[in-house]
This record gives C-alpha cells, sequence and structure tokens, in this order.
C-alpha cells in the first residue's frame, strides 16, 4: 500500500480548508450531467431489477430452490448499486431490503419482509413453500419503486452524497456479513455497493479533477484496493464470488480499512463540489 | 464540563494534588501543600502525592478523590516513558484494541506520526479547526468547542502480531513479547483478544476518553482498524477520616491495589516496570514496559451470596477496611506478617493476595505495577450481570511479572468466581522524548539500520 502522500494532502486540505478557500464555487448547473447521466445508470439498474425480481420470483413460486438460490444475490446487485436512491422511499427501502434484526421477534416476526425473507427460507429451511406470498409481495414493491424512481427528479445533493451513503453501507452492515447472513453471498453486495459508489465518482470526476487531483488520487487507491481483493474471491470466471466466510481475517481488515478511508474522504463529496 | 468562556490556564496535575481534599485538618493541608512542592518535578502529574505523606504510598490504584478533577487537569505528554502507567488513574479508562494497517517501514512511521499528532492535540486540549460547513466538522464536538485536557493519557503498546506477521519488524520484537496464552481458567472469546497495538485512554471523564477514540478512528481511518475495546472506571471517593486516600474498590467490594509498589520510588519504578539495558532487550525498548491486559468477568450475584468469612478467606483481606486477615484492626496500607502465620490459620496459604505476593524476598521481582479498571457492560444471555474487572499491569518482565504471578493463582479458590474472557500482551512503547519526536522512533530507527 502506498499511502506517502496521504498526510501532507490532509495537512493541507485541513489548513487551506480551515480558511476558507478550498470549497469549489461551482455552481449546480455544472452538476446538470452528471446527474442526468446517473438518472440513467439508475433506471437501467432499476429495470434489470424488476426483470431479475420476476425472474427470481418465479422460481420461488414454483418450489425451484436451488434456481432461487442462484438468482438471489445477482438479483439483488442491481438494487444495491442504486442503494442510496431507493432508499430515498424508505417504506420501499423496508420491504425490500431489510434484515430480520429490523424486526423484534427477528426471522419469525410476521412483519419481516423482502429479499432477506425468503433467503432465510431458502438457505435455513431449504425450502420456498413459506414465502410465496412474500415473494409476490417483493415483486410488486420493487415494480412501485421502479414507477417513482421513474418520476424522481434526483436531487444533486443525494446523488453526490451517495458516493458516500454506499460505503457507510458497505462499513455498517456489509464488512460484519449481517447482510446476508443465511446465504454468505455479501460480497456480491460488497462489488455492487463499489461500483455504485465508484460511478458516482466518475461521473463528478470532471468537475473537481484539477483542483482535486490529490484527493481522487487518494479515494482512487482506496478503491483500487477494495476491487483488487474482492477479485482474489471471485468464482466462474468473474460471474461470482465464494462464500463470505471463505474472506481471510487478513483481507476483511485491510478492506475495512480502505472502505472506512472512502467513507472518510467522500463524505466531503458533496462540500468539494458545492453542494449543501 | 468547560463551558464556552475564555480557558483558565491548565494546571500541572502535581502542582495541586492533596490541597483541595475536603475535611482534611488545616495542619494535614499545609503538610500536603509543603510536600507537593517538595516533590516538584520528580514525576509526571497525576500521582497522588497526599497519600505520600501520610505514611501511605504513592498508588496508581488509590481512588479519585471527590472533587479533585478538573478538565484543565493536564498530564505532561513528553517524557522518556510514556504517561498512563505510573499516574494516579483517573476515573476513567479503556483499552481499544487495532489491527494495524502499515505493511512496510515507511507507513508504519506514517502512522505512529500521525498517532503522536492526535495524541499531543487532544492530551494537551485546545481549538480543533474550523472547516467550511458545507463539510464534516473536523472535531465530533462531543466536548464543545474547546477540548479540555481533562487529564487525558493516551498510551500506545504494541502486540505480538505485529512483529510476527511483519518479516521486517519481527527482528526487532522485545525478548520476552508473546501471545498471551490460555490459563486453566480462562474461557477466551477470540473477538476480545490479542491486537496489532493497543490505545490505553485514560481520563477524568468518559466523554473525553470517547472523544479522544473517536478523533483516533476518524484521522486513522485507514491505518488502524478497531478489533475490540473495554471500557472501565474507578468509584471516585470521599477521602478517609485523616484526609488520606485510599485504595479503590473492584467489583467484588474490596480494595484492589493495596499492596501495589509505590510509584513515587523512581528506583523501584525502574527496576520494576521499566525496560531498562540490564533487561537485555533491544536498545529501543528501554524506557518501555510490558503490558498485561485481561478482562476478568466477575460472577457478582453468586459472589453475593458468599458468607463473608468465606469472601474474606479467598481475597486475605478484610471486607470494610482492606486491613490484611492477621492484623484485622490495622490499615489497608499495613503488610501482613506471614512468617507469623505459617500455616494460613489467619490468611490462607490459597487466598488470592497471599498467592500472588508472598511477601518473601524470593519473589519480591515477581511484582507487577496494577492499574486496573471496573467495567459494567451490562447483562449477559443468561439474564446475570456482565461486569468485573478491566485489569491492566505494568512490569519490565512479562513472565516474571504477570505470567509468574498468573501461575501462581492458577487454581484458587477464588476462580469460582471469575472468569478471564479477553485481553493481550502488548510492549507498551518508551515515551516520546520532545516535540518533533514520535511513538516507536526508536524501533522504526532500528528497522531502518543497516543490519551487522
Amino acid at each position: 500500500m502506498n499511502i506517502k502522500h496521504l498526510i501532507p494532502t490532509m495537512a493541507l486540505l485541513a489548513g487551506s480548508v480551515a480558511s476558507g478557500v478550498a470549497l469549489a464555487q461551482s455552481a449546480p448547473l455544472d452538476l446538470v450531467g452528471p446527474v442526468a447521466e446517473y438518472k440513467i445508470y439508475v433506471s437501467e439498474n432499476v429495470d434489470q431489477l424488476a426483470r431479475e425480481t420476476a425472474k427470481f420470483v418465479a422460481a420461488v413460486k414454483a418450489g425451484d430452490v436451488a434456481r432461487a438460490k442462484a438468482l438471489y444475490a445477482p438479483t439483488r446487485v442491481y438494487y444495491e448499486r442504486v442503494e442510496p436512491i431507493a432508499e430515498l422511499f424508505s417504506d420501499l427501502d423496508a420491504a425490500i431490503d431489510s434484515r430480520a434484526d429490523d424486526y423484534e421477534g427477528a426471522e419469525k416476526d410476521p412483519e419481516f419482509p423482502g429479499f432477506h425473507r425468503i433467503e432465510y427460507s431458502l438457505w435455513e429451511k431449504n425450502s420456498a413453500s413459506d414465502v410465496k406470498q412474500v415473494a409476490d409481495k417483493l415483486l410488486a414493491d420493487v415494480k412501485e419503486l421502479q414507477a417513482r424512481i421513474g418520476k424522481l427528479t434526483f436531487p444533486p445533493e443525494v446523488v453526490v452524497g451517495g458516493a458516500a451513503v454506499l460505503m457507510e453501507e458497505v462499513a455498517a452492515t456489509k464488512i460484519s456479513g449481517e447482510e446476508n447472513r443465511y446465504s454468505k453471498v455479501d460480497l456480491w453486495d460488497f462489488k455492487a455497493n463499489t461500483d455504485g459508489s465508484y460511478k458516482i465518482v466518475e461521473l463528478v470526476r470532471p468537475l473537481i479533477e484539477k483542483k482535486e487531483a490529490k484527493f481522487l488520487a487518494e479515494v482512487d487507491k482506496n478503491f483500487k484496493t477494495v476491487y483488487d481483493i474482492l477479485k482474489l474471491y471471485e468464482t466462474n470466471g468473474g460471474k461470482g464470488y465464494v462464500s463470505y466466510e471463505k474472506l481471510t481475517d487478513k483481507d476483511r481488515t485491510v478492506m475495512a480499512a480502505a472502505i472506512n478511508k472512502l467513507a472518510e474522504d467522500l463524505s466531503t463529496l458533496r462540500g468539494k463540489l458545492g453542494l449543501k | 464540563m468547560m463551558t464556552k468562556q475564555e480557558t483558565p490556564a491548565p494546571r500541572d496535575v502535581t502542582a495541586r494534588k492533596g490541597t483541595r481534599i475536603p475535611d482534611a485538618p488545616t495542619n494535614r493541608r499545609m503538610a500536603l501543600k509543603m510536600g507537593v512542592a517538595a516533590l516538584g518535578a520528580a514525576w509526571m502529574g497525576g500521582v497522588g502525592a497526599a497519600s505520600r505523606l501520610g505514611g501511605h504510598e504513592t498508588n496508581v490504584t488509590n481512588a479519585p478523590v471527590t472533587n479533585i478533577a478538573s478538565p484543565e487537569d493536564r498530564v505532561p505528554f513528553f517524557g522518556k516513558h510514556q504517561s498512563g502507567v505510573i499516574n494516579l488513574r483517573p476515573a476513567n479508562g479503556m483499552i481499544a484494541s487495532f489491527s494495524v494497517l502499515a505493511e512496510t517501514p515507511d507507513a508504519l512511521e506514517r502512522l505512529f506520526r500521525r498517532l503522536t499528532e492526535r495524541a499531543i492535540f487532544l492530551t494537551h486540549g485546545g481549538t480543533p479547526p474550523e472547516y467550511d460547513p458545507r463539510l464534516p466538522p473536523a472535531d465530533s464536538g462531543i466536548l464543545g468547542p474547546h477540548i479540555p485536557p481533562d487529564a487525558l493519557t493516551i498510551t500506545v503498546s504494541l502486540g505480538n502480531s505485529l512483529f510476527e506477521d511483519r518479516p521486517w519488524l519481527k527482528p526487532h520484537k522485545p525478548r520476552r513479547l508473546i501471545r498471551m496464552t490460555r490459563f486453566p481458567n480462562d474461557a477466551l472469546d477470540a473477538a476480545l483478544c490479542h491486537g496489532d497495538l493497543n490505545l490505553q485512554i485514560c481520563a477524568n471523564t468518559q466523554d473525553t476518553t470517547q472523544h479522544a477514540l473517536r478523533d483516533i478512528l476518524k484521522n486513522l481511518a485507514d491505518q488502524l482498524v478497531l478489533r475490540w475495546m473495554q471500557e472501565g472506571n474507578v468509584p471516585v471517593i470521599q477521602p478517609g477520616p485523616d484526609g488520606l486516600a485510599e485504595s479503590a474498590r473492584n467489583l467484588l467490594g474490596f480494595r484492589d491495589g493495596s499492596a501495589n509498589p509505590d510509584a513515587g520510588d523512581e528506583a523501584l519504578m525502574n527496576h520494576l516496570v521499566w525496560v531498562g539495558p540490564e533487561r537485555n532487550e533491544p536498545a529501543w525498548a528501554l524506557g518501555g514496559s510490558y503490558q498485561a491486559v485481561r478482562i476478568i468477568r466477575n460472577f457478582v450475584e453468586r459472589w453475593d451470596r458468599a458468607p463473608l468469612w468465606e469472601q474474606e478467606a479467598f481475597i486475605g483481606r478484610t471486607k470494610v477496611t482492606g486491613a490484611p486477615l492477621d492484623k484485622p484492626y490495622a490499615k489497608e496500607s499495613d503488610v501482613p506478617d506471614y512468617t507469623r502465620d505459617p500455616e494460613g490459620e489467619k490468611t490462607p496459604l490459597d487466598s488470592h493476595i497471599r498467592l500472588a505476593n508472598d511477601r518473601t524476598p524470593e519473589t519480591q521481582d515477581n511484582i507487577i505495577l496494577r492499574r486496573p479498571f471496573n467495567y459494567f457492560n451490562g447483562v449477559a444471555k443468561n439474564g446475570q450481570l456482565d461486569q468485573g474487572l478491566l485489569f491492566i499491569c505494568y512490569q519490565a518482565d512479562l513472565e516474571k511479572g504477570f505470567i509468574t504471578v498468573q501461575r501462581r493463582l492458577d487454581g484458587e479458590p477464588l476462580e469460582e468466581y471469575l472468569k478471564p474472557v479477553g485481553g493481550g500482551y502488548f510492549f507498551t512503547l518508551p515515551g516520546v522524548a520532545h516535540e518533533g519526536d514520535y511513538f516507536g522512533s526508536a524501533l522504526i530507527a532500528a528497522v531502518r539500520a543497516p543490519a551487522h
């Protein structure tokens, strides 16, 4: 790992920001292009989510446990990439992606819905028989999400802030392996969250490339750390990932540090773009 | 806590110790003041000078006295040794254990320098920079806009794995540093053990220790990953009727630390606590110390159901005063005379204090400097209280110190009420000597020196 430039960079940043000169005066207009492009990215992902969820739900309803298991992680990828936008609709986010800990009765709580409720039955019970209604509801919720996002005006601060939000997601729930605790497919989510975050950085990069070269170099370095480790755990020629349990303690630590640093650095991205 | 007003001039904690003990006789107060002056700058702040003068040793385990602590207490940071070892414990402490990301000497140096920078700022206190409000603030703000020193100490210690996992660092490992191994009564939880580096963070208030931790996590986000932590505290007590400090009680209700070596005795500390040239350690380690940390759960409900005589027999002291059992009307600080009680009729041979320190010349090199904190972790799965002792001790030789003492304690009757669940062995770095120096500078220099 080469973080030679980190400390001087931070010192420079702290000094110049403190004196109030570092922040871009870029008008929100600058972001029209990136935001429009991001909207396309989100729409494509949500459309794909709806298509893949329909297949997943069909497998669940047909009682085809093996196929449902195989479709579970690849379907969720489209959700995890655009989570900051999906989360704007908190009712749907809870319906689609909440975890057993969000309910007092945990797995047995009748309120526990969505992907993770189905995940629980597929992996813990090796059955899909008790989640057919849950599956119907999931598909309806995903379609509702698709419809709402279609009508959404994307607030630039949410788009830009999403880069950090995704890293916070990883730091809070993915590193621990809590998100997909029955299927252990967390590396898929890990990759999808990271892709979603990196996409946002790529979209705004031209706006800050000159002024924030060191910042971007540091961000790129940490993204690379995460991607390099994820690559070690790919299966099927890059089409999937091994179980999260296979991740060594060492790699988990290195990823955690890179993710924590990305969360810290990207938390300044809105400010750097002159957004509140 | 501090209000927004002008910061009063910081006070060196040594300069006023003992001057404000309520209800102490006037002549005593005078004596204390004079004594404090006499002690002068002989040692770092925070050590209870008051106790020294009453024929009571200067004991780091003396309980903090009510109304003495101030947010402006400042423990000097620079010195031959790190602070946080022979200073009197403030009311709050924690151990936070980390994985270290540094894989090269350069990276480790950057980590140590950054840590030093944060520790200097936090222990000195001050005002964090103000950023544009569109950015996250530089500081968590939990102490308000001005950060008081609040007797904060941040003590850095290195674990066995830091050395073992890095071929370039391994040859420089302190000779007696090992990975903590299980003792017979241990039920170690892997999630609460070991670590590449730990910080012992102590301060008058928990807010200050937490503030320091959050600052370090934020500023070293890609250099340190937190593995486990345990917080604890020391009961703040009224001074005794004679105005003198006493050892704090642990959660078994007994005074803990009565027989701790006198931290005011520099020669004794150099012998028992600090690594000196005679230890045959790597040169960079001189002035450091070995730290043993143990998270020792106490089964307090069961303890509270044990008869008093049995509790006292297991510990070897009277519960109310802390006096040794052979001198029940004596003071806590009076020393038991085991030569007059060879059969253990008064102080049972297997009592905790007698096993730990039999007061014979042969075992005096095994004496350790204890600096523990009580912890309260809520309720365990079985519905019983999860509380106990965050045991921390320092010694110049880990094997002769903690490990030998613990081996003597293995199988003690008190074990029925204790369950060590975590901790580890670490090497506490020598001090940061002056401005510009940094934690571990001598180690980094040794790593970079051409091999002979």
